[in-house]
This record gives structure tokens, C-alpha cells and sequence, in this order.
């Protein structure tokens, strides 16, 4: 069997990630995390076996006894006021339990609790096409698919906006009331969910500095998800007036809040589970109407009710990249510098906030991150239109802006002569700074990824040198590793685990984290088992049921290895004290020499005094009783700078930088993304396979964005919705990917690890979009770089 | 999960068994239903009956049959496909087969289903509620074409991967009914009027075999579209060269695939850049689509050995 | 051939007849085998074989993605050969042999391919595991050591969101290699 990590150009030579100043008690001398965490022994992710045999269940897959099954009908208006709703007709045909409007569910809700603007179903309007207005509840599909027909929907058609300056006219048809009334006392807009403009050094007198600065136009379009498992829900009533919810869900402890909220119960009569979820990258975020009308349902009919959406729903439920217009002004000195950046953006968020007010924030607050900048302002505004509400997907809100100042820069450096790698190195934030708009920065691993990716792709010699269509570009980008912040205010811990140790040996680990792929189950039971000593394959990870784990706050901003992986790390190392004291005591040793590795606790220089693993739980439960404990995480108090600074700073970032490879056909328009070479710096790797794997999915996500993907609508109506239109790359699509894993060991994270599951996407179209230019001598500034658009680009430059 | 509308099903298990069930009110020939089935889940289609020839296994069988070789309609893509004869005498009906859908999918799919594939439109092969947000449309529901909003015929595309192929090879089609068999060209199989009656099948008709002669110039097959997999096509090209002269049959553009012919060859791109005009039919952009009509051409015919 | 039926109208009732297949029935008998086990279906004419495995079989394993066709998540193996099973009808299996997933590992043990996904990290969401596992073992059962361009070729029925298909053609160039 060849290494798994030892592909070509892949991840390679693991042993570089192992720094001496992490050697824990317990660590073998010549292995580490990357060692014992499966790959050298060869065994999989803890999740692994029971998702190639099929055994894993996803929520669809429960079945319950008497369980019902409900459908939802949508609208075919993109905006229209409700005059009447008539279910009676469906009501009265045999098999049909129940029909649920609006009214039944008006409590409003929404993840960010300044734009609680959504309901349920549609309450009184429709603000978009394919939205939510009734759900009927049936014996099975197939009845309550039928019954749709018969529910009779009065419309009354409204005026609708699709685009962004229909959204930003003072005059255009307020989609929400509310607004509505104060738009008429500002004149402004009844349209903007949020403006956010913050302005940090002095632009102005930092373009007068620069030796060349230019302005230009970018666009990104929308895209959606596409979780290969549509969103489902299943609820079902419990003994005592309780509610039991399973769902696919990358948010337990939101929807578990929102649920409680809406139904009017209180939290502790709601038990959430969540199975395993097939795909998330921010699309399961939001609370769903499949959650709110299959519980509603459920506690209305007194049995279970199960509501999963069809694939064309998934497009509808969305929450997907804002179509986004940016502005991108920026000074350079000659030899590359920065002097100023000033960045406008305008985002296209759709019918509801979702975490729209994020969104807007994210747009802007990133802008100073990878590169120094000592001068900055933007202003990001997020509009409601009558189309499906877009939210977060993967890269948040930064995936926009850095394709828009990645390509800027290229163009720049271009202009001035300059390497592109070279620019980005001389521009590299640095290690332990605060940014200009308070961003506090610990570890930076930048400048060896980008020397790594230079020197693996071979981009010096290629760049202007592949002959005419083929190309190499360059991209580098930062991402957050969680939020200082909660989404909603309070004052707890972000993120507990508890450990507890069985006398077997098995150690369980129970935590509200939501494992939707990227492999956090694993991530705990790593952590755990590299600090007692055991293997990942010694622990049960239970995770996301509120009855039985700690709170997590979810898995949003790529928050969960540094903040479930700490606390999980405080949990395991109070287990370990226990244990330490415990053994010291029988061994007549000082705890400080006592190390724990392989299934053992023994004195560091005689390795043959010691117990074993089970033996030293014994006696740190004879010692001090039952054997376990909890840990938790909470950000530090960095403290603002400014006001309104609340949205966007990280207890660390990740950094990247990628390159490309295209080909580009000159008569067609056809791009073939040929290579990309992504270096990422997590932090810390805790598995490669896994690591690597999130670097890979990232890349091909950014493919699908630069290539092909584009949620679009006509008139309002969704262009592409299935599988077939919307068009994700299949593997004929994807080029071969070469992951590079750089470890900058970041003081506060697990072990020193940071993220690497959404960072690693941001670069790659801009990578892309370079990579075309070198092809062709075209700057292409809005994706997707389909070949009809190409080619209608280059017979504007005169390519052809 | 997308149900399926109420029918019947019925496997016969003689050729007039199945003539006679094919000819019953609201029957339809169900082969691979790749074609078939999803156009019901999106209620495109409602028939009461499913006719199935899983019973015939004749009509699934392969043969050389003289001078051509006889493809049962039955016989699945991949089959045709893998087939010796095919494989050495008839490529380009083997790239076509290969370029359907996926390899999934043409172990499903038959050559005949193809043959009999729907005309496909962006406004009709979708979902039920997202067609009567539009209103419809005439092919389904409607009174109006969204292609075309002013015309009183419906523009859907003929999108059938192997028939381009099919029809430079001089394939004919056998065809049953329970008044007797016939056989026709496949050029002259289907109707470029309207995209509702583009098949000139009767009803209660069935197509049984495809005779594909075994000898001829070399075609050579060119399918343009946007991924590799899983993916109609956005053009569909094939072309033959003959003596000085060529041929091309082009679709994905309208009702039927339509043919060119040019004298010299190398006038070929140009007479068809000249003489097709794709529709908004497809989410790809129209004046694309268009261009690749001449560039697809000019490259088929740079592949196509001159005889 | 347009459809008969009135567009958008109820249809005609389908004869209420239940039999063998060789006259127009609503229900059908069907026997097959599902993972070398007997099954003798009873169902609607328009059961799918997707809904029955997971409905009635209780073999979930074989996933939803789309019911149209579109992604390959729903991949059995019908007489060792793949298909869809949302586009499989049950009245069309008489006689046949299924495969599901749940029918790759025997004797509790992994298939090779199996393993391989799994020690190769290639499953992550897990959801179009199933599909392309079913996938790859009839490929490798037809052709032991497939090429590049053959692994490629077959994948590309399967849409996977996760993975960037990288560890899957990972895990099955390894075992068409012999796993040297
Ligand atoms: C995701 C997806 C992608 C696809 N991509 C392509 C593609 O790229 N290119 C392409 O060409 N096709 C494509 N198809 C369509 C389809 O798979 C093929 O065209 C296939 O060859 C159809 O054959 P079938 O046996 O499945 O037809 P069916 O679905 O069984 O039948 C199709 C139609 O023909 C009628 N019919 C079938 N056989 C006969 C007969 N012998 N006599 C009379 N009438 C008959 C049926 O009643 C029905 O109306 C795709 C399908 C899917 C689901
Ligand atoms: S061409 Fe016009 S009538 Fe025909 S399917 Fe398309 S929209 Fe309908
Ligand atoms: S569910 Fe069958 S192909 Fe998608
Ligand atoms: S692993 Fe998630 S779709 Fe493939």
C-alpha cells in the first residue's frame, strides 16, 4: 500500500509537523498526533467504517412507528400579498392529517436576533418564488404531495425587485413593512438590511502616497450549496409533553433555541438531535422550515411527522453566496507595497436577513487580512430582494471581496512589473500585530505558503512562459478560526465537552458539536486520545443531542477545532491530572515524571514502572471516585478597539496561498483548470487525511464557483433547479489537487491548530481568474468563466 | 421523494402481446426509463399504462444481419456500446453512446429510448410547481412559448446523443404496429415543425430494431456541452465526408436534427454557422451555442478521415 | 408521439387488476433477490426501487440525492451491472439480484474498496459513499486493474460535494494497483 499522505506533489513528509515545543508527556519520541491519529497504522476516521458500509444513518433514514410525512407548497409569486388561504378541500381527502399555514406559525425568527425577519411558512406576503406558504401532513408522500393541489391559495400580486439598484431605488416596493415606514422618514431605500461603512488610518493621504493606484469593477455571482442531502427533518412527540427533533443540521444548539422559540415551549421540553448530515458548508445553518412544521406537526397530530425536502427544495431553502458588486480601490508603491485599500460592496441577500448583518460585516472586516495595511475603509451593504435569501457558504462573506483585492492585486503587480509571489510576500502581515482595524494576529504562516506553493507548482517558471492558452495565477487569503462572538448575547462558554472513562478503558466523549463531514468527531477523539494517551479508536464521540451533550455553538466560521478542540483538550487534561495523581501515589513517583502513551501510564525515563490504562483508571476512581470531567472554551477578552467592532475578529486566523493552472480553449471560451497547488497554514495538523481532504473540498468548490456554478434566476424564478442545470463539477471538472500543509503552531489553538475548512477556498478563483489572464491577457472580473462568457471577453480584447 | 403518477404496468411476452398493449389508450413503451421516468415524477407525462419489453429479450439482442448490423431497440447503451462490431466498424456510434448521460445511465438507457428521446426545453423538463409558477407552457400546461413568445409552435430540442450519428451512418429504423412493420431512415424519423410531434411514430407504434449499414465513409461524432458528465448537450454534431463534399447533421438546435450538405468541405463550417440557429432551449447562452456551430463543425471534420 | 392523456388533467384510472405481468396491472408480484436474500415484493406498479429498499426494506443505505437520475447516490447493482434506483421500477426486477451496499461486506469484513475509501479518508459527509462504493466494485469485479481513464470514466456517474474526488480515485487506483 503506498503512504496515503505520500500522493505526488501531495501532502508529504509528515514528520515536519511535529514541532519540538509541543513534545507532551505521552508523545512517542519519534511520532506524534500525525502518527497515532490513524494514518501510520492505517485505519480511517472514526466515522469512516459506518459511512462505506452504508450503516450510517442521516435523518431521512429514521423510520418511526405511525410516522406521517408532510409536504410543503410553495409560491409562485415572487412577491404577492396572501388574500386567503382555503385547505378545506385537502383537509377533506382520505389520508390527509393536518394542513399548517402560516398563521399557525407567525412567531418570527432568524439566526441573528437584531433581523428576526422570517417565519415559518409566509405569513400575510410572499417575498420570493418558492417560498414556504402551506404544509400538509398526510399518511404518506405520495397523499400529501396530491393534497397540495387541493390547497387553494389567493394572491395578490406585488411588485417585485430582483436586482441590486431595483433594491437600492428609495423608491422601490418595500418587501418588508417594517422598514417601510422608517425608509419614509429617511428617504432612503426601504431595502437595505444593513450598511456598514468603517474608515481606519487615512485612505486618502495612503493613495497619495502610492506610486500607482487604481480603481476598478468586480462581480460574484450567487451560488448555492448543494449538499448532496437535501434537508430533512423528522419530530415526534414524547411521553410528558416533550418534543423529540432529528435533523440535518450544521447548528444544534440555534435550532434547538429557534424551535423552543417559535412553538412557544420551553427549551427543556425539546430534545434536538442531529444524525449524520450530508454536507452542510453553511447551507444548514439557518433553522428550516422543515424543522419548525415537522415539530409543529408532530405536537399537533400526537405522532411523528417527517418532512424532507426534494432537491429542487434545496435550491428554494438556499442561504447560499450574495451575488455581490465590489469596488476595489488600491495604492501601490513600486516596489509593490500597499498604501491604501478602499473597498465598496454591494450584496444581493435576498427575500430574509438570515445572517445577512454578518454578512455585511464580513464583506468589509476581512479587507486587512492577509497583507499589512495601514490605511483601509469600506462600505458593505446587504439589500433584500424577492429572491431566495442567500446566507453563509463556505468562506462567508470574505469569498467575495478577496476574489475581487486577490485579482486587483494581480492586475496591480502586473502593471508595475512586478512578481505577483513577490508581492504578496512583501506585503505579508506579520506574526503577533494588531491590524489596522484590530484584528489581533498571533500566528502567520503566510510567507511559507506562499514559498511553498511557488516552489511546488513551479509558478516562476511558468508565469507568462506556458505559451499562449495555458496559465498559472497566484492567490493568498486569510480566514477567522471562530468568532469572538456569539451570534446571540450572552456570557457562557462557546464551546464544552465532557469526557468521561469507562473501567473498560472506552473513554466518551459527549459534546454539541455538529460533525456534518469535516470531521470533527474525529478531531475530538484525537485530542482527547493524544492527551490520555490511547488511540482516537478508544473513543466514543456522542455528539449534537441536547439531552445528552454540552453546549456547542455549531459548526459556523470554522470555529470547532479551536474551540471544541480546547475545550475538549481541558477536559481530557483534567482527566489526566486525576489519573497523574492517582498513579503518582501507587508508584510512589512525582506526578511531573509520569507520562501517558500507548495505553500506559509510567515514569518518563523507566518506562518499564508504570500501570496500564485500565489499571490507572482504577485507581483514580479508588482515589477520588467516578473518573471524568468537563471542559470549555471561551475567546479571550481582546476587548474592542472601536465600537461596532464586534463582528468578524477571531482568536486566530488561517492563511493560504494557491496557484493554478489553466488552459483556456481561445476558440471556445472552454477553461480547463488543470492544477491547483493549495498551501494552508491550520495551525497544527491533527490528521492529514482529514486536513487535506478539507483543503481538496475547498478547492473544488472554488472550481465549481470559477467554472460553472451560478444560482440565477429569471424573473425571479430560479434558472437551474436540479442537479442536471445547476451544474457542480463532476470528476471530469476537478483538477488534480495538491494540498500543502504548513503548521505556524498558534499559541492558543488545540495543540496549536487553527482551521482549514473554509480558508483554503477563498483564493482559488481568484487563483483562477489570474490563471485565465496569464492564459490570455484577459482580466475576466466576473465568474463563473463559463465559455460563452470567456470567449465574448476575449473577442472584446480581441483575442479572437 | 418525487411519486410517481398512477399507472399500470404490463410485461408481455410475445412482440404481439406487446403490439397490443402499446396500442391501448394512455400506453407507453417503457424501456430504460431514464428518459421517461423523470419527465413523470415532473408530470410531464401521465400515461395509465407502461408497456415493458423485459420479457423480449430478442428485442434487446445485437446481430450482424448481412451488410448491417441490427441493434435491438432494447439493447442498452452500453451494450451497443461494448459491442465488437461496433467497436470496429461503427466508433463514432460508440463515442455517441458514451457521451449520454453517464456510464450509470447507459447501462439503463436503450438505443431505442433514445431514439425516441423527448424534445427538451429549460422551460419544460422541470419540476411540476416551478412549470405553473410560469404558467406552463405549450408543450405542457401552457398556452404560451417562453422561447419564443410571439411563435404558436413549441422550439423544444431534439437532444438524442447517438441519432446525429445515426442518421450520417444511414441508419433505418424498424418499426411495429398491429397493422405491420416498416422500416424508415432515421432522417426521416423525426418532424422539424414542432417540438410536440417531433416523432413520427403512430400511436401503438413501437420501434424494434435499428439497422445500421456496416459499411460507409467514417462519421465522426462531436458533442459540445458544458460538463463532461451528466450533461444534454448544448450542440450536438455529426459529420461525414464524401468524396470532396461532407455532411453534417446538427442538433440540440430545434425539434428535429437538421442536415447540411456542402459541395466542397471546407465550406461546411460556413453553410452551417449559416443555416442553424440555436433557440433559448438550453441554459447556455444562445449566441454561444451559435458560434460553436461552426467551430464544432470545422473540428469534426478535421477528425473525419477523408475516405 | 405526444402524450395521450390530457396535460394536466386527472389521468384515466389504471385497470385495478393485480397479476403476474402479462396482462396491464396495477399492482405487481415481483421475487428477487436483495443481498442474496429472497424478497417477494408486493407493491403499486409505480413503486421504486429506491423507495423500497429504504421503505420497506429498511436498507437506508442506498441514498436519496435527487430522485431524478441526476447524481448517483441511489446506486445498486442490478445482476452485477449499476443502476439507478430511483429510476428502477420493482415491477421490472423479477428474477433479478440485487446489490445494495449492505451486500458488499461479507462476513463483517470490509470489501476492498471499501476499506480503501475508508483508510483513505475518501468519505466525508459520507453521503455519495454509498453509490460510488456500489460503483467501484462493479467496475473492479469486471475489470480488476482498471486504468486511469476507466476509474475517471465510471466516477463520473457519481456527483460527490465533499471530497473534490480526490481521495476516492485515491482509494480506487490503490486497489487497482493490487494494493502493491
Ligand atoms: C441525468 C440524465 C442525463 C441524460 N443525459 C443524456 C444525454 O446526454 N444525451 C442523451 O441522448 N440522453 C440523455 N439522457 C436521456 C436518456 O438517458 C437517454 O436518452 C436514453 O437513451 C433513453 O433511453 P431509455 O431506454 O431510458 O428511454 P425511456 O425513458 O424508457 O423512453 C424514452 C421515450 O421513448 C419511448 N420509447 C422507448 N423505447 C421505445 C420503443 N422501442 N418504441 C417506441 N417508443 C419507445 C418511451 O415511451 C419514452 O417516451 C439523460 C438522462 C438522465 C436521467
Ligand atoms: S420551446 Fe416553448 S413551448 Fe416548447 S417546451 Fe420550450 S417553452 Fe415550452
Ligand atoms: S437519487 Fe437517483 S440519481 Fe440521484
Ligand atoms: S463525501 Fe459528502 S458528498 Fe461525497
Amino acid at each position: 500500500m503506498s503512504g496515503a499522505g505520500h500522493r505526488g506533489g501531495g501532502v508529504t513528509d509528515f514528520s515536519t509537523y511535529l514541532g519540538p515545543e509541543d513534545t507532551l508527556a505521552g508523545r512517542p519520541a519519534e511520532g506524534g498526533i500525525v502518527g497515532r491519529s490513524g494514518l501510520a497504522s492505517g485505519t480511517g476516521k472514526v466515522d469512516g467504517p459506518p459511512k462505506v458500509t452504508g450503516a450510517a444513518v442521516y435523518t431521512a433514514d429514521l423510520r418511526l412507528p405511525r410516522m406521517a410525512h408532510a409536504k410543503l407548497l410553495r409560491s409562485p409569486h415572487a412577491h404577492a400579498r396572501i388574500l386567503a388561504i382555503d385547505a378545506a378541500e385537502a383537509l377533506a381527502m382520505p389520508g390527509v392529517l393536518a394542513v399548517l399555514t402560516g398563521a399557525d406559525l407567525p412567531g418570527r425568527h432568524g439566526p441573528i436576533p437584531v433581523a428576526r425577519d422570517e417565519t415559518a411558512l409566509a405569513v400575510d406576503k410572499v417575498r420570493y418564488r418558492g417560498e414556504p406558504v402551506a404544509c400538509v401532513a398526510a399518511v404518506d408522500e405520495a397523499t400529501a404531495r396530491e393534497a397540495l393541489a387541493r390547497v387553494r391559495v389567493d394572491y395578490e400580486p406585488l411588485p417585485a425587485v430582483f436586482t441590486l439598484d431595483e433594491a437600492l431605488d428609495p423608491g422601490s416596493p418595500a418587501i418588508h413593512e417594517h422598514l417601510a415606514r422608517k425608509a419614509a422618514r429617511t428617504g432612503r431605500s426601504p431595502n437595505v438590511l444593513r450598511r456598514v461603512h468603517q474608515s481606519f488610518g487615512d485612505p486618502d493621504a495612503g493613495f497619495a502616497e502610492a506610486d500607482l493606484v487604481m480603481e476598478e469593477s468586480y462581480f460574484y455571482p450567487g451560488s448555492t450549496h448543494v449538499p448532496l442531502e437535501p434537508h430533512a427533518a423528522l419530530a415526534a412527540p414524547e411521553p410528558g409533553g416533550r418534543l423529540r427533533v432529528w435533523t440535518s443540521t450544521q447548528n444544534p444548539h440555534s435550532v434547538h433555541r429557534t424551535i423552543a422559540a417559535v412553538l412557544g415551549l420551553d427549551p427543556a421540553a425539546v430534545r434536538l438531535t442531529k444524525p449524520e448530515v450530508g454536507g452542510g458548508y453553511g447551507g444548514k445553518c439557518d433553522t428550516f422550515v422543515t424543522e419548525l412544521c415537522a415539530s409543529a406537526l408532530a405536537l399537533r397530530l400526537g405522532r411523528p411527522v417527517r418532512l424532507a425536502l426534494e432537491r429542487e427544495e434545496v435550491f428554494y431553502a438556499h442561504r447560499g453566496r450574495h451575488p455581490t458588486r465590489m469596488r476595489v480601490k488600491m495604492g501601490l508603491k513600486a516596489d509593490g507595497r500597499i498604501t491604501a485599500l478602499e473597498l465598496e460592496a454591494l450584496a444581493n441577500g435576498g427575500a430574509y436577513a438570515s445572517y445577512g448583518v454578518v454578512t455585511a460585516y464580513y464583506l468589509g472586516v476581512f479587507g486587512t487580512l492577509p497583507y499589512r495595511l495601514d490605511h483601509y475603509r469600506f462600505t458593505a451593504t446587504r439589500v433584500y430582494t424577492n429572491l431566495p435569501p442567500c446566507g453563509p457558504k463556505r468562506g462567508h462573506g470574505a469569498i467575495q471581496p478577496r476574489f475581487a483585492i486577490e485579482l486587483h492585486l494581480d492586475r496591480m503587480a502586473h502593471a508595475l512589473g512586478l512578481d505577483p509571489a513577490e508581492v504578496r510576500l512583501r506585503n505579508a502581515v506579520e506574526p503577533n500585530t494588531v491590524t489596522v482595524n484590530g484584528l489581533r494576529v498571533t500566528s502567520v504562516g503566510l510567507r511559507e505558503c506562499v514559498e511553498r506553493v511557488v516552489e511546488a507548482s513551479g509558478y516562476r517558471d511558468k508565469r507568462g512562459r506556458l505559451g499562449p492558452g495555458r496559465g498559472v495565477g497566484l492567490a493568498a487569503s486569510a480566514y477567522m478560526s471562530g468568532a469572538l462572538h456569539p451570534t446571540y448575547a450572552n456570557e457562557g462558554p462557546h464551546s464544552m465537552v465532557q469526557v468521561k472513562v469507562d473501567r473498560s478503558g472506552r473513554v466518551t466523549i459527549l459534546s454539541g458539536t455538529a460533525d456534518i463531514g469535516q470531521g470533527s468527531n474525529h478531531m475530538l477523539a484525537t485530542v482527547v486520545a493524544e492527551r490520555l494517551g490511547i488511540e482516537p479508536a478508544d473513543c466514543t464521540v456522542v455528539e449534537a443531542d441536547t439531552d445528552l451533550t454540552p453546549v456547542d455553538l455549531g459548526s459556523y466560521s470554522s470555529r470547532v477545532t479551536f474551540m471544541a478542540g480546547n475545550a475538549a483538550l481541558q477536559a481530557a487534561e483534567r482527566v489526566r491530572k486525576r489519573l497523574v495523581s492517582a498513579v503518582s501515589a501507587e508508584l510512589g513517583c512525582d506526578p511531573a515524571d509520569l507520562v501517558l502513551r500507548g495505553r500506559r501510564v509510567f515514569v518518563r525515563d523507566e518506562p518499564d514502572r508504570g500501570v496500564d490504562w485500565r489499571r490507572a483508571i482504577a485507581l483514580a476512581e479508588a482515589e477520588a471516585g467516578a473518573l471524568g470531567a468537563m471542559g470549555s472554551y471561551r475567546p479571550p477578552r481582546i476587548g474592542n478597539r472601536f465600537r461596532r467592532q464586534s463582528v468578524g475578529p477571531s482568536p486566530a486566523y488561517s492563511f493560504t496561498a494557491q496557484v493554478a493552472e489553466v488552459s483556456v480553449d481561445l476558440e471556445t471560451g472552454e477553461v480547463r483548470v488543470e492544477h491547483v497547488w493549495c498551501a494552508h497554514d491550520l495551525g497544527r495538523v491533527l490528521h492529514p487525511e482529514i486536513a487535506a481532504g478539507q483543503i481538496e473540498g475547498c478547492v473544488y468548490m472554488g472550481v465549481g464557483e470559477a467554472l460553472l456554478e451560478e444560482q440565477a434566476y429569471r424573473d425571479g424564478l430560479l434558472r437551474a433547479p436540479s442537479l442536471l442545470e445547476y451544474r457542480v463539477p463532476t470528476v471530469h471538472e476537478t483538477p488534480a489537487i495538491h494540498p500543502i500543509l504548513v503548521e505556524s503552531h498558534d499559541p492558543e489553538g488545540p495543540f496549536g491548530a487553527k482551521e482549514v475548512g473554509e480558508g483554503p477556498q477563498l483564493g482559488t478563483v481568484p487563483a483562477i481568474a489570474a490563471a485565465i489572464h496569464d492564459a490570455t491577457g484577459a482580466w475576466l472580473t466576473a465568474p463563473p468563466y463559463t465559455p460563452d462568457k470567456v470567449l465574448a471577453a476575449l473577442r472584446r480584447r480581441g483575442v479572437r | 421523494m418525487l411519486p410517481l403518477p398512477r399507472f399500470a404496468w404490463q410485461a408481455p411476452d410475445t412482440l404481439h402481446g406487446l403490439l397490443d398493449a402499446a396500442a391501448r389508450p394512455g400506453a407507453r413503451i417503457l424501456a430504460g426509463g431514464t428518459d421517461l421516468l423523470p419527465s413523470m415524477k415532473h408530470r410531464l407525462h401521465r400515461p395509465s399504462l407502461l408497456v415493458s419489453a423485459r420479457r423480449l429479450p430478442e428485442l434487446a439482442a445485437i446481430y450482424e444481419d448481412g451488410d448491417d448490423l441490427c441493434i435491438g431497440a432494447f439493447a442498452t447503451l452500453r451494450a451497443v456500446r461494448r459491442h465488437p462490431v461496433v467497436r470496429a466498424e461503427l466508433p463514432a456510434l460508440a463515442d455517441a453512446c458514451a457521451t449520454v448521460a453517464t456510464p450509470t445511465i447507459q447501462a439503463m438507457g436503450t438505443l431505442g429510448g433514445n431514439l425516441c428521446l423527448d424534445t427538451r426545453c429549460a422551460f419544460y423538463n422541470q419540476p411540476e410547481g416551478w412549470r405553473q409558477a410560469l404558467g406552463g407552457c405549450l408543450k405542457a400546461d401552457g398556452d404560451v412559448c417562453h422561447v419564443a413568445r410571439k411563435g404558436a409552435g413549441c422550439y423544444a430540442a431534439h437532444s438524442a446523443d447517438t441519432v446525429p450519428v445515426l442518421w450520417l451512418l444511414g441508419a433505418r429504423a424498424r418499426i411495429a404496429g398491429r397493422r405491420g412493420t416498416r422500416e424508415v431512415p432515421v432522417s426521416e424519423l423525426y418532424d422539424g415543425a414542432d417540438g410536440r410531434r417531433w416523432l413520427r411514430l403512430e400511436p401503438g407504434e413501437v420501434l424494434t430494431h435499428v439497422l445500421v449499414p456496416r459499411r460507409g465513409a467514417p462519421v465522426v461524432h462531436h458533442k459540445v456541452r458544458l460538463r463532461a458528465s451528466i450533461d444534454y448537450a448544448a450542440l450536438l454534431v455529426a459529420v461525414r465526408r464524401e468524396g470532396s463534399g461532407a455532411r453534417a447533421v446538427i442538433s440540440a438546435v430545434g425539434p428535429a436534427p437538421v442536415e447540411v450538405r456542402a459541395a466542397r468541405a471546407e465550406e461546411l463550417p460556413d453553410l452551417a454557422h449559416a443555416r442553424v440557429k440555436p433557440l433559448g432551449t438550453h441554459v447556455v447562452s444562445t449566441a454561444w451555442r451559435r458560434h460553436m456551430v461552426r467551430v464544432a463543425v470545422r473540428r469534426a471534420l478535421d477528425a473525419c478521415p477523408v475516405p | 408521439m405526444s402524450d395521450p392523456t390530457r396535460p394536466g388533467g386527472s389521468p384515466p384510472e389504471p385497470p385495478r387488476s393485480r397479476g403476474p405481468g402479462r396482462g396491464p396491472a396495477s399492482e405487481v408480484v415481483a421475487s428477487f433477490l436483495v443481498n442474496g436474500e429472497a424478497v417477494r415484493a408486493l407493491v403499486p406498479a409505480t413503486r421504486t426501487l429506491l423507495e423500497f429498499l429504504r421503505d420497506e426494506l429498511g436498507l437506508t443505505g442506498t441514498k436519496h440525492g435527487c430522485d431524478l437520475g441526476d447524481c448517483g447516490a441511489c446506486t445498486v447493482l442490478v445482476d452485477g451491472v449499476p443502476r439507478l434506483a430511483c429510476l428502477t421500477l420493482v415491477a421490472e426486477l423479477e428474477g433479478a439480484a440485487v446489490t445494495t451496499v449492505e451486500g458488499l461486506a461479507a462476513d463483517g469484513r470490509l470489501s476492498p474498496i471499501q476499506d480503501a475509501l475508508d483508510r483513505h479518508g475518501a468519505a466525508q459527509c459520507g453521503y455519495c459513499t454509498p453509490g460510488i462504493a456500489v460503483n467501484l466494485t462493479a467496475l473492479l469485479a469486471e475489470e480488476p486493474h482498471p486504468d486511469d481513464a476507466a476509474i475517471r470514466e465510471v466516477l463520473g456517474s457519481n456527483i460527490c460535494r465533499c471530497t473534490g474526488y480526490t481521495r476516492i480515485l485515491d482509494a480506487a487506483r490503490e486497489v487497482a494497483g493490487g494494493g502493491q
